[in-house]
């Protein structure tokens, strides 16, 4: 029976539940990096939902709903920066916030720009373009699985090496991992902390955007109230449990994609949806119970929060 | 020779104190200059000073005969100082090497000449004997090393002047012998050493020349070769501020504290309390005279329950609490006064009076079953400021916007109020200003004449001298003399705890 | 006295929750403009139809749930213990004080109190896992509660569709809770309230004695403003942290229970998901009464008012409902962004401490 549950084709589904949360929990990454604790991806990837749904009817082109999808990332990051950054305000209460905003917004604008309620789906069947590379989609297993996907897809994907090669090699990197750190020794050699976490916010705030359209226009090409449905959150785990490093969330963002495609297969046997739509989260609780002690510092911050 | 850094008239006021006082200092080039003081005296304030961290209000500085103004620390850095604090201002997860090169990073097109940047951080370290591997991970090494990395970080940055404030706090004999042989061959390049100690032995084995500084003036300039440990000490502690002594005790009763072979862990898993004992009795003060970081802490915390002991027992009127949580420890009769009044020993944001009734609302007098009885609760505080004499408009106010000793006050008021055999007060003047600190002498005999055991831990030594029957020495975790206050004066006292006794002998 | 009364004032004007409210209506007006609509016509439609006639006592059986779950987030979050699970905790009690309400035999009087104890004590248990999850094995419990609440939602709807839910029904719910077991009204307005009302503002006394009188009210608010403090003074913080989500697990299950009980009379999977919002606006509602119960009451007013008024909003002008959500959470983004004005006497702690003590610094910067 496993082995009709595990085939190539599950591997396709896992690669593609996985590259929305992927984004995001990039984002969230640099912002641990950058010592913010990032709690509003799911808000932001609602928002991008929201606005590339709404920039692909108005304008019919997936480009321009990627763009206003980053913008609405972008926009929400800065209310987090602001707040917390520059005002000292508590950056998880702020998240919660966000989080909360970005679900009364869209259900808001749904009805109201396009007089519906539930869901929308755009005019002209806009999609965040697919991309078969010719030649290396052929390879057995491999090929199907990571050379046949979306623009996004792609992007997520080699955005783990690449931010590897930012934290690890780059001058930027070394000074964001230094702020993130020990934030008063880089100020006093010279390194604004202010700086590098309103860009760390900011750029996942674009990326959980984008992560927010791959949703959205990656498969089903409709908006649906509560689209992220955790995601977002799960992004957050997969930061933790990756201990920020972007081999490490990779590896969490393949045990959630597994587990979600795993459900989607198992539903296909007849097992309730509720059932399988709640074992990614029964896995994440699982893993953080059995990866515990590895969270000091969030435990730090949440003992502060009054 | 010529001068390096000049500093003329620096006065500093923060509220309440005159931190520096019109302090003038001259270092040559080449040369190791050693800043002594005693806590409070204005070390600290003088370097943050000199290295950015905020002006002085008056008085200014030369940097190679060349007035400078100073920003920020960046501007300090560019002007060839360097400077290796005591809490060393490291990244943990970065390698050495990240952590020399950081924000002068050797870079093409933004990314980091990996390679380049070892050879030049082992080059350096080769060069001065800074034996470190550039490729190692900060977090993962000793405390001795650490401080080798602070100071390729300054020589990195072309340091002409290196502040080194306490360095050798941290390090054991080895690691300080080394640090010396270092610190002669950077002066013998030209460099100037601005060494900040309390340590005498180390003073009379390194500078070059001394300047002592006490409340916040600098009242000495000597040269090693012609003075002795002790006028420095003299010059330190001052003879014309004669200690007041508490009146002798009215008799010493049972013993209520005993402590036997305690060991507690320390960072870095050393220990910081080594095979402690001692025993303090009914109606005496023992003082306990350490330099900060030598284990008296960790050995507080460990009698409160606030650490963990690693081996040996603690006994409260005859009760072990060794393994006793922080409530029973009251219970059997503790009282704490800690050292930091802002985070552990009253709660900024709560009223005057929660912070007075804290360890006791479970008290037979403060509570009838689940309920806290208000009105006693209310005349407990009302009693309490009245007679503590604490500055505040009304007790519902919240403690975060009192002064330092009027929140000391709230402190030391709660913890003195319940009569407890044991009082043990931890640096309990620190901070506060004259007419508080008598204050807080008077209370403390007055617990110990009524029969109260008190351990009093303190960094100012006419403190302890003046209020301790006993005193205990403590050096890097473990008790190194008992010493009767009316037969060795300050001087004395001051070589005991910088292991001055220890060296020599 | 002018100048007092000046400086009064100032300090209303000038407070957090003023420039909030200032700041989230005005933003909301922007947002009503730029999608083509007539804030103050809007504004107005809102305020008249959340807070006077029909419109006034239907903001009164919605501040039942909202004001419920605010106390439950402020019970936790007075210390220090963000409780983000307030909705599973409700959907978990909801169940089952429904299921016990349909199945137990008796007299409904006593039908009922079992059934919304057994809410409240499956909310409980329900927000014990994730406080056993930090006190035991560090796992901060403010990231599982949330996840919980995905997995409370599924099983929820797991049940009320396959073992509880009604045989043949064209949704996921389940029967008819009997007549005999519903939580009655009372009439108010021309019209029926619930009342549990009652009970709320009960447990808004209850709690207001209990966090200004009681040994436990004095022990977690001291735990929330510092941590080190209530440790030192001999507060068991693993216990505490227990008690504290224990009792706002029960709280949410009671909240829970009524909404079934009191109002629906079956538990409707979808409706019920629906609702979860309640939890949120409670938490909003708490933190802008900075977690005390009559102030909780009367955010709790406001905020039900706003969503009863967005009702009336949308059948007179063309602004949908859910901008009270969005003016909500906007009040909620200020007040947490500290936007009060400066003129408000700031607390100086660096002057106090004179200074700079390297020790102090290290606690901050921490030592390698």
């Amino acid at each position: 029976m496993l082995a009709q549950l595990v085939d190539v084709s599950l591997w396709e589904s896992v690669v593609r539940a996985l590259i929305p949360v992927l984004l995001a929990a990039i984002g969230g990454l640099i912002c641990e990096r950058a010592g913010v604790f990032q709690i509003s991806l799911e808000g932001m990837m609602l928002a991008g939902a929201f606005a590339a749904v709404a920039a692909a009817h108005v304008t019919g082109s997936a480009i321009a709903a990627a763009v206003t999808a980053a913008i609405a990332g972008v926009l929400l990051s800065l209310v987090l920066a602001f707040g917390a950054v520059s005002r000292g305000g508590n950056a998880i209460v702020l998240g919660v916030a966000i989080n909360i905003l970005a679900v009364g917004l869209t259900s808001f604008l749904l009805p109201q720009l396009f007089g519906v309620r539930g869901s929308f789906q755009p005019e002209g069947g806009v999609r965040i373009p697919g991309l078969v590379i010719p030649g290396l989609a052929d390879i057995p297993f491999l090929g199907p699985v990571i050379f046949d996907l979306s623009i996004l897809g792609y992007m997520a994907l080699l955005l783990v090496p690449a931010t590897w090669l930012f934290l690890f090699r780059t001058q930027f990197g070394l000074r964001l991992r230094g702020v993130g750190e020990r934030p008063l020794a880089a100020e006093t050699l010279g390194v604004s902390p202010t700086a590098y976490r309103y860009a760390a916010v900011i750029t996942s705030g674009v990326l959980a955007g984008l992560a927010g359209a791959q949703l959205a226009l990656g498969n089903v090409g409709v908006f649906t109230e509560g689209i992220s449905s955790g995601r977002g959150w799960i992004a957050v785990v997969a930061v933790m449990l990756g201990r920020a490093h972007p081999f490490g969330v990779l590896a969490a963002c393949l045990l959630f994609g597994f587990t979600e495609a795993f459900g989607f297969r198992l539903q296909g046997q007849g097992y309730p949806v509720q059932i399988t739509d709640a074992l990614p989260f029964v896995v994440t609780l699982v893993a953080l119970v059995l990866a515990r002690r590895r969270f000091r510092r969030l435990l730090d911050l949440t003992a502060s929060t009054v | 020779m010529t001068t390096e850094l000049e500093l003329r008239g620096i006065t500093k006021r923060f509220p309440g104190v005159l931190a520096c006082d019109g302090i003038d200092l001259t270092a040559e080039r080449g040369e190791i200059h050693c800043i002594v003081g005693e806590n409070g005296a204005g070390k600290t304030t003088l370097m943050s000073i000199l290295y950015g961290l905020f002006p002085p209000d008056e008085g200014e500085i030369l940097v190679r005969g060349r007035p400078v103004r100073f920003n920020s620390p960046l501007d300090a850095i560019r002007l060839g100082l360097g400077m290796v604090h005591q809490a060393f201002k490291l990244f943990p997860s970065l390698t050495v090497a990240e952590n020399v090169i950081f924000r002068e990073e050797p870079a093409k097109l933004g990314w980091i000449d990996r390679s380049q940047a070892t050879a030049r951080v082992k080059e350096l370290a080769d060069g001065y004997g800074l034996a470190v591997d550039p490729t190692a991970v900060v977090e993962d090494l000793p405390v001795g090393v650490l401080q080798r990395v602070e100071i390729l970080k300054a020589l990195y940055r072309d340091a002409s002047i290196l502040i080194l404030d306490e360095p050798t706090a941290v390090l054991t004999p080895q690691e300080r012998d080394r640090l010396f042989e270092v610190m002669r061959r950077l002066r013998d390049s030209g460099r100037t050493i601005l060494f900040i100690t309390h340590k005498l032995a180390e003073v009379m084995a390194v500078a070059d020349r001394i300047t002592v500084l006490r409340n916040g003036r600098a009242v000495a300039e000597l040269d090693p070769s012609t003075t002795t440990p002790e006028e420095i000490s003299r010059h330190m502690t001052g003879r014309d501020v004669e200690p007041v002594r508490a009146g002798p005790s009215k008799g010493v009763g049972e013993v209520v504290l005993s402590v036997r072979s305690l060991t507690v862990e320390g960072a870095h898993g050393l220990p910081a309390v080594s095979e402690v004992s001692f025993d303090v009795r009914s109606g005496e003060i023992v003082g306990i005279a350490a330099v900060a970081g030598n284990g008296q802490t960790e050995l507080v915390e460990a009698i409160a329950g606030i650490r963990d002991v690693e081996a040996g027992s603690i006994t409260v009127a005859g009760v072990d609490i060794t393994h006793l949580d922080v409530a029973g420890r009251r219970r059997a009769g503790m009282s704490y006064i800690p050292e930091d009044r802002h985070r552990v020993g009253t709660a900024a944001a709560a009223t005057v009076a929660e912070n007075l009734l804290m360890g006791y609302q479970r008290s037979d007098a403060m509570r009838r079953g689940a309920w806290l009885r208000r009105d006693a609760v209310v005349e407990h505080a009302r009693r309490l400021q009245e007679e503590f004499a604490i500055r505040v408009s009304d007790i519902d106010v919240a403690a975060g916007t009192l002064s330092g000793g009027n929140l000391q006050k709230v402190a030391l008021a709660r913890e003195m109020t319940h009569d407890s055999p044991l009082i043990i007060a931890e640096q309990p003047t620190r901070g506060v200003d004259i007419g508080a600190i008598e204050f807080i002498h008077s209370r403390l005999v007055a617990a110990r004449d009524r029969g109260a055991a008190i351990l009093l831990v303190s960094a100012e030594l006419s403190e302890i001298q003046s209020l301790a029957t006993r005193i205990l020495v403590m050096f890097e975790g473990r008790v190194v003399a008992e010493l009767d206050p009316d037969r060795v004066d300050e001087a004395e006292i001051g070589l005991h705890m910088t292991g001055g006794k220890v060296a020599s002998a | 006295m002018p100048e007092r009364l000046g400086s009064r004032f100032l300090a209303v004007v000038g407070h957090p929750v003023t420039v909030a409210l200032v700041v989230a209506f005005g933003l909301g007006a922007v947002v009503i403009a730029l999608t083509g609509g007539d804030p103050a016509a809007a504004f107005g439609e809102m305020l008249t139809g959340g807070f006077t006639g029909s419109g006034l006592r239907n903001t009164l059986g919605r501040m039942i749930p909202i004001v419920g779950m605010a106390l439950a987030f402020s019970l936790a979050f007075r210390s220090g213990v963000l409780n983000l699970g307030g909705e599973g905790q409700m959907l978990m009690g909801a169940l089952f004080g429904t299921m016990t309400a349909i199945v137990l035999p008796g007299p409904g009087p006593v039908v009922i109190v079992v059934a919304v104890l057994v809410g409240a004590a499956v909310g409980a248990l329900w927000a014990l896992l994730p406080a056993l999850g930090q006190t035991m094995f560090q796992v901060p419990l403010l990231i599982t509660s949330l996840l919980l609440n995905y997995v409370a939602r599924a099983t929820t709807s797991y049940l009320v569709r396959y073992p509880f839910g009604e045989p043949g029904a064209a949704f996921a719910t389940t029967v008819a809770v009997p007549e005999t077991n519903r939580i009655p009204d009372f009439q108010l307005l021309g019209g029926g309230i619930s009342i549990s009302l009652f009970f709320v503002v009960a447990l808004v006394l209850l709690l207001a004695v209990v966090y200004r009188r009681s040994v436990f009210g004095y022990e977690t608010a001291m735990l929330g403003y510092s941590g080190p403090f209530a440790r030192y003074g001999g507060v068991d913080v693993k216990r505490k942290t227990l008690a504290v989500m224990g009792l706002a697990g029960a709280i949410g299950g009671l909240v829970g229970s009524h909404l079934v009980l009191g109002e629906t009379y079956r538990y409707i999977d979808a409706d019920m998901i629906a609702q979860t919002g309640f939890a949120w606006t409670g938490l909003m509602v708490s933190l802008l009464a900075s977690n005390r119960p009559w102030a909780i009451l009367v955010a709790g007013f406001f905020f039900s008012g706003l969503q009863i008024g967005g009702f009336a909003m949308e059948r007179s002008t063309d602004v949908s409902f859910q901008l009270a959500d969005v003016i909500q959470a906007l009040v909620i983004v200020a007040v947490v962004s500290r936007l009060g004005l400066t003129w408000r006497r700031r607390r100086k702690l660096g002057e106090e401490i004179g200074p700079p003590q390297p020790e102090m610094e290290a606690a901050h910067v921490g030592e390698v």
